[in-house]
């Protein structure tokens, strides 16, 4: 398509979604605040104006037609975006040089390009209401509006904890009630903070706790997941180093680390282990399709929205996880320390990661997970330059690994590698992949002994929603989901900025890496074998090293409401859950009959009902807890038998 | 207090729990309790399938919504430039001695709230508060107490 852009002729591609995204992908970027290609368009900050036959208008809401006749920057324009600058400022925290965006953040950059030096409005200030109560830190004194993450989180993620509060002067992006993040149903995926213009939304930063380990006693031991590899040059102006891992393990010894492993090497092995769990769940048709568990914000998504899939998910830990085991449990011995003696540092692309490391059941194996923001901190402090260091290998033996578990750090990896496993073993005789949607891809896969099978991988958890929601194909068997979009080179703890062509060019990158590995698939990978061989030969420690278990989690914190309170001490206290899970399998009528059962038979005063949002037991739901009784699969049949019990003693 | 469910979900079953009638099912909560209750936002959030911070973005945007929960009686004080100047303060130190509630705050037992609002339009009468749209006016702290104390008598005859 031909049009006119300030008087000379371009060709734009057919089918732009509007004049913005049509005039980027030829090399002119139309200033904007609001407008994201991954998700709907706002259209609210009307930074992005151009001129159509006169008229000033919003290019991100402009369809391109052939022919015609645009102006991106006129005089008026320029004078409309700097007002437009200076009110966005005016009541804007601008206290640049301690804010975790200075140099990567868009107002600041806009502030720079059109030369703003004051602010002619009146300063206003806005209520500062910080959360730090999870990797994502919120501060509103930043927030510039623009809506991007409230978008992001609900249509590309499909979660929808955040929205605009409040009217006026006094919106504010907000939690319900504003409950903190880390209590609500966030899966601290970090999209949202991939996405901020602004330092409103940034992720937590730990590197203080780095420096105090390698200041203690303790065995600095360090992990680099794939995906940091391919992102952490854009911090440091390299470009596609394929050596970059290995300059990046040089430069950890070199601040006091003592041993630096690989986390594709921990890939391997939990693709391998993966793959084994995957057959036998085929052969013997049982929780299929199953999911992959390497993701923290996909398995905190299905614990939280998905209940009645949680067997689904592969037990297998993650790589992280699974390494931070080993170590701990396994390598300590070896060196002869304890456990306690070792501090294992976690390099990710991914906030949830920190989440992930402080679970319960994985608590103390992981003891510090920095992102690829993070360590490019580290390393831009101590004054090192990354491309003089001379590459050194990751220590043996968990160092090496295959092709497939390189590719973890992409979407689309882990199947890749599940499958390469199972090519291994049984053998693939046929494999055809599709794309079925953006972000979903289908692929149909037949083994040598007669069995076939399909596989899904899917980036974005509102992808994966709208897979389970309507799911009907049984061939089905296995789902890969990354919640971040292109796997984890997009993770919410890499370098801004962080978009779709960042990510494909990180994905390239790689690719490129994995591509001069000489072992094809985890089966190769000796120093795999030989830990199956020789430390994980006890079946009970391989269980405890490379498995782990779900839970059912609630999406807001306990609480009890009041149906039929009674004060006293001494009462019996019905408790019925309505969370979804519950309330879909009917609980609400359980409750009605419980309620008009204590009316009918003047038991008020004696018998307490109280309401509950989830007791983490969806699986048998509904739930009906009775004094200290959990009644699961309850009816009201059921409620009253117990009811009765106590009312009895 | 017997916070049931039941009409809630009777609400929420005349409006057919529609997207589309998330505002006008709220309005009808906000009848139904005199605000919105967070394990109500939460309720319906599940009944309905919407995340809670949606509904708390809609109930946040519009000023008939109420989070907190009002009294039976709603005071507002006219805190607008006249009656400021005619003594609103000392009014608001009065409600306080009488029933031990700052703006914004409800009583324990659901009889009172209290909002400091901007001008009420009787600048004429400064300074003025509305309790339930009736409008008191040419106030002195001696009065205010009185309003009140004949409120509580009269809410104590009703049971
Ligand atoms: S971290 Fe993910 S789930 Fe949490 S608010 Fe941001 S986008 Fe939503
Ligand atoms: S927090 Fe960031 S992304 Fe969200 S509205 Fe504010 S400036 Fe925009
Ligand atoms: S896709 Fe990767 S980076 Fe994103 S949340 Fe999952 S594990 Fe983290
Ligand atoms: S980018 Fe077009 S209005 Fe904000
Ligand atoms: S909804 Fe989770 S136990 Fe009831």
């Amino acid at each position: 398509m031909k049009i006119f852009v300030n008087g000379k002729e371009v060709e734009i591609n057919e089918n732009e979604r509007n004049l913005l995204e049509a005039l980027k992908n030829v090399g002119i970027e139309i200033p904007n605040l609001c407008y994201l290609s991954e998700t709907s368009i706002y259209g609210a900050c009307r930074m992005c104006l151009v001129e159509l036959d006169g008229q000033i208008t919003t290019s991100c809401t402009l369809k391109p037609y052939e022919g015609m006749r645009i102006k991106t920057s006129t005089p008026e324009i320029y004078e409309i975006r700097r007002g437009i600058l200076e009110l966005i400022l005016a009541s804007h925290n601008r206290d640049c040089t301690t804010c975790d965006r200075n140099g990567s953040c868009k107002l600041q950059r806009y502030a720079e390009e059109f030369g703003i030096r004051r602010v002619r409005f009146q300063n206003i200030e806005k209520p500062a209401v910080k959360d730090d109560s999870s990797p994502i830190i919120r501060d509103n004194s930043k927030c510039i509006l623009c809506g991007d993450c409230i978008r992001v989180c609900e249509e590309v993620q499909g979660v929808g904890v955040i929205e605009f509060a409040g009217r006026g002067f006094n919106s504010q992006v907000a939690t319900a009630f504003d409950t903190p993040l880390g209590k609500t149903e966030c899966v601290f995926c970090g999209q949202c903070v991939a996405n901020c213009p602004t330092g409103a939304l940034t992720m937590k930063n730990d590197v203080d706790e780095l420096y105090r380990a390698l200041e203690s006693e303790k065995i600095v031991v360090g992990m680099i997941a794939p995906a940091v590899r391919a992102a952490i040059q854009e911090e440091l102006g390299m470009n596609e180093d394929l050596a970059l891992a290995e300059r990046l393990a040089a430069f950890l010894r070199t601040i006091g680390f003592s041993k630096v492993f690989d986390v594709s090497f921990a890939a391997d092995l939990v693709a391998y282990e993966e793959a084994h769990e995957f057959y036998e769940r085929l052969k013997n048709n049982e929780r299929l399709p199953q999911f992959t568990s390497c993701c923290p914000a996909w398995v905190k998504f299905v614990e939280q929205f998905y209940p009645e899939y949680i067997d689904n998910l592969s037990t297998v830990k993650s790589p992280q996880q699974a390494l931070g085991a080993i170590v701990k449990k396994i390598y300590s011995r070896k060196l002869g320390v304890n456990p306690d003696d070792i501090f294992l540092v976690s390099f990710m692309p991914c906030t949830a990661k920190k989440f992930e490391s402080e679970r319960e059941e994985h608590k103390g194996d992981v003891d510090l997970v920095l992102t690829t923001k993070e360590l490019a901190q580290v390393i831009k402090s101590s004054g090192v330059n990354l491309k003089k260091m001379t590459p050194e290998p990751f220590d043996r033996p968990y160092g090496i690994s295959s092709q497939g578990g390189l590719a973890f750090g992409k979407a689309g990896g882990v199947l890749g590698c599940v499958v390469s496993v199972l090519d291994e073993e049984i053998g693939v005789v046929k494999e055809e992949v599709r794309e079925i949607n953006k972000g979903v891809n289908l692929v149909e896969i037949e083994l040598k002994d007669g069995t076939s099978f399909k596989a899904l991988g899917i980036f974005g958890l509102g992808n994966a929603k709208d897979i389970l929601e309507n799911i009907d194909d049984k061939d089905i068997s296995i789902i890969e989901v990354m919640a971040c979009n292109f796997g984890c080179v997009g993770g919410g703890g890499q370098p801004y900025p962080n978009d779709s062509s960042v990510r494909k060019q990180r994905a390239k990158i790689l690719k490129d890496t994995v591509g001069i590995k000489t072992l094809l698939t985890p089966v190769e990978n000796y120093y795999m074998i030989k830990l199956y061989q020789e430390d994980l030969k006890d079946e009970k420690l391989k269980h405890e090293v490379l498995h782990t278990n779900y839970k059912p989690r609630r999406r807001v914190e306990e609480t009890e409401f009041e149906i039929l309170p009674v004060p006293d001490e001494d009462k019996i206290k019905v408790k019925v859950c309505l969370g979804t899970s519950c309330y879909s399998k009917g609980s609400y009528n359980i409750l009605e009959k419980v309620v008009d059962y204590v009316k009918k038979e003047d038991m008020e005063g004696k018998i307490e009902v109280v309401g509950t949002f989830c007791t983490e037991n969806c699986g048998a739901s509904p739930n009906v807890v009775v004094n200290d009784k959990l009644i699961s699969d309850a009816t009201f049949e059921k409620v009253l038998k117990e009811l009765e019990k106590n009312v009895k003693r | 207090m017997e916070r049931s469910f039941q009409k809630v979900e009777e609400i929420l079953k005349k409006h057919q729990y529609r997207k589309e009638n998330l505002i006008r099912i709220l309005l009808e909560v906000q009848k139904e309790y005199r605000y919105i209750p967070e394990d109500v936002v939460n309720y319906i959030g599940v009944a309905m399938g919407i995340p809670p911070a949606k509904i708390y973005g809609v109930a946040t945007f519009y000023s008939q919504f109420s989070l907190k929960p009002k009294g039976k009686y709603a005071i507002q004080i006219c805190d607008g430039t006249a009656c400021h100047m005619e003594g609103s303060v000392p009014l608001m130190k009065a409600i306080e001695e009488e029933i031990g509630i700052k703006p914004g705050e409800v009583t324990t037992d659901l009889l009172f709230s209290l909002d400091q609002v901007g001008c009420l339009g009787a600048c004429a009468l400064a300074p003025v508060m509305v309790i339930n749209e009736e409008v008191y006016g040419n106030l002195t702290p001696e009065k205010v107490k009185e309003i009140l104390k004949q409120l509580k008598e009269r809410d104590d005859s009703d049971v």
